[in-house]
């Protein structure tokens, strides 16, 4: 055999090989996103998780932030407070249990009667992820130099004057990054919604490889849109973050 | 310089892969069909399965699977000459496991023309048909009465797809049947479309909570379980088959119906 007939043999063959199974693989791809517009179920389940992670991130804060001032409460002379307790108790309970289990002891037993799925959901993950933002948020006012308390007190502002005006401000910028962290973590967290009958990014590429019996594709692509959308998240937070820190060069 | 020398080092090893890949294509004419032979001529057969469809598979009080599926499997084994080794998975493992880490897979598994782009199903084993679970008391009419309704269904199941062919309905997907029959009580939907046979069990259980109306009513065509077997392994599927119908001709068929199904 010439090294021309090897070249041009051994050219054709491998190049059958690739255009078959590039042929395949587009069949698939064809069969899990283009058939019956599937696409558009996968930017629906999108739309459910997106739903699910903002209404819960912001409950999240809401409550976490409420946590964190409670778990920071202290009498006049340093002792604990009532609030004090009631927030560790819910940090811990939350903590301490799997969040699918959360959710479905939200959906099955304590809101057996709710018919709205996402607002359940919102709720259950919100709790759940305040419990998180509850110790990022108290690390983040803890950062906090003391002397401003001491100096915003001094100045004769209230103690609630000067966590408000002073000490939360300056907390913010502690803790974007941690809570970026973990909204990061709940969109993704928000996958077991599939638990409770919402059809989610992830549920959907499950239903859909149920009935093409090709996991392969549908989980891919999932995989693929979830990273998109946190990669996207992240360069906005890292945008966020780097404007924050514009006022320490100074 | 370096970009030369990557250049270079790249095309040696597009040269070298072309050679060797045209080495390996003159002799795969003469290989391939030992290769298909490979899982038939073993004589051992592994069957994956879901062990979470009673009656047609479950784990039996010795935590092994057991059900009308794996009997019957078994029973093929016994004709082909072959020991069945049972393997419990995902329902959603099985069909990519097909070819490498098991040979075939029965679980229940209805035949469509979307699966059958993927794997080969053996002849159908058993026929069924849908049932609609409905809060006591409740008839539709006709199927035109399941347009716009809430529907539960529980994931990858035919009740699934039918309920998504309806018009209007809003569906929600559970993992598990139990769980949709509990919103069917709860009032978070208003009808289950499920096989017949669990749907009888939910009717036991909740005798006086709700119905089970008989899904023929309502043109829910019938479907056909049969095992998914490897793409293009035409042997082991004519074997199978042959097998099956041995055992639906000297009533061994009908004795397993008759003890997992029918009881």
């Amino acid at each position: 055999m010439t090294l021309i007939e090897l070249i041009t043999t051994g050219y054709a063959v491998p190049c059958s090989v690739l255009s078959d199974w590039i042929a395949k693989t587009a069949d698939r791809f064809n069969t899990a996103f283009i058939e019956q517009n599937r696409y558009i179920q996968y930017f629906k389940g999108l739309g459910v998780t997106l739903e699910v992670a903002l209404f819960a991130g912001i409950i999240g804060i809401v409550i976490g932030t409420i946590m964190a001032l409670f778990k920071l409460s202290t009498t006049e002379d340093g002792k604990p407070t009532i609030w004090n307790y009631i927030a560790s108790i819910y940090i811990d309970v939350i903590r301490g249990t799997p969040s699918v289990l959360q959710l479905m002891i939200m959906y099955f037993v304590i809101m057996a009667s709710v018919d709205n799925q996402i607002l359940v959901a919102s709720l259950s993950f919100g709790i759940n992820s305040g419990a998180y933002v509850a110790e990022i948020v108290r690390g983040g006012i803890l950062a906090v130099d003391k002397g401003q308390m001491e100096a915003g007190r001094s100045l004769g502002l209230s103690k609630a004057a000067t966590m408000w005006h002073i000490i939360l401000p300056q907390a913010t910028k502690n803790v974007i990054p941690p809570l970026g962290n973990e909204f990061i973590t709940l969109i993704k967290e928000t996958a077991i919604v599939g638990y409770v009958a919402l059809s989610d990014l992830t549920r959907i590429a499950n239903q859909i490889a149920s009935k093409t019996y090709d996991a392969f594709m549908p989980l891919i692509g999932a995989a693929v849109i979830y990273f998109v959308i946190i990669k996207i998240l992240t360069i906005l937070l890292g945008n966020l973050e780097r404007r924050m820190r514009r006022s320490d060069n100074r | 310089m370096k970009k030369k020398l990557f250049a270079a080092a790249l095309a040696t090893i597009m040269t070298v892969s072309l050679v060797t890949g045209c080495g390996k294509s003159t002799d795969t004419s003469s290989q391939t069909s030992e290769d298909t032979n490979q899982t038939a001529s073993a004589d051992k057969l592994v069957v994956g399965t879901n062990a979470e469809f009673p009656p047609f598979e479950y784990l039996g009080d010795d935590g092994e699977p057991d059900g009308f599926d794996i009997a019957l499997i078994k029973a093929i084994g016994e004709k082909i000459g072959m020991e069945v080794e049972i393997q419990n998975m995902e329902f959603a493992s099985l069909v990519t496991s097909i070819g490498s880490k098991i040979d075939v897979a029965i679980a229940g598994m209805t035949v469509t023309d979307e699966r059958k782009e993927t794997v080969d199903f053996s002849d159908p084993y058993y026929e069924a048909v849908q049932c609609i679970i409905v809060p006591e008391g409740t008839v539709f009419a006709s199927a035109d009465d399941l347009k716009g309704l809430k529907i539960g269904v529980q994931l990858g199941t035919t009740g699934e797809f039918i309920a998504e062919d309806i018009e209007g309905a809003e569906v929600s997907t559970y993992n598990k049947a139990v769980d949709a029959v509990n919103d069917l009580n709860n009032g978070r939907v208003d009808c289950v479309i499920i096989d017949a046979n669990p749907a009888s069990v939910f009717e036991a259980q909740f005798p006086d909570k709700v119905d089970v109306l008989q899904g023929t009513a309502y043109g829910f065509e019938v479907e056909n379980y049969a095992i998914a077997l490897p793409k293009g392994d035409t042997e082991l599927a004519n074997k199978i088959n042959a097998a099956l119908k041995e055992l639906k001709e000297d009533g061994t068929y009908n004795k397993l119906v008759a003890q997992y199904i029918e009881n």
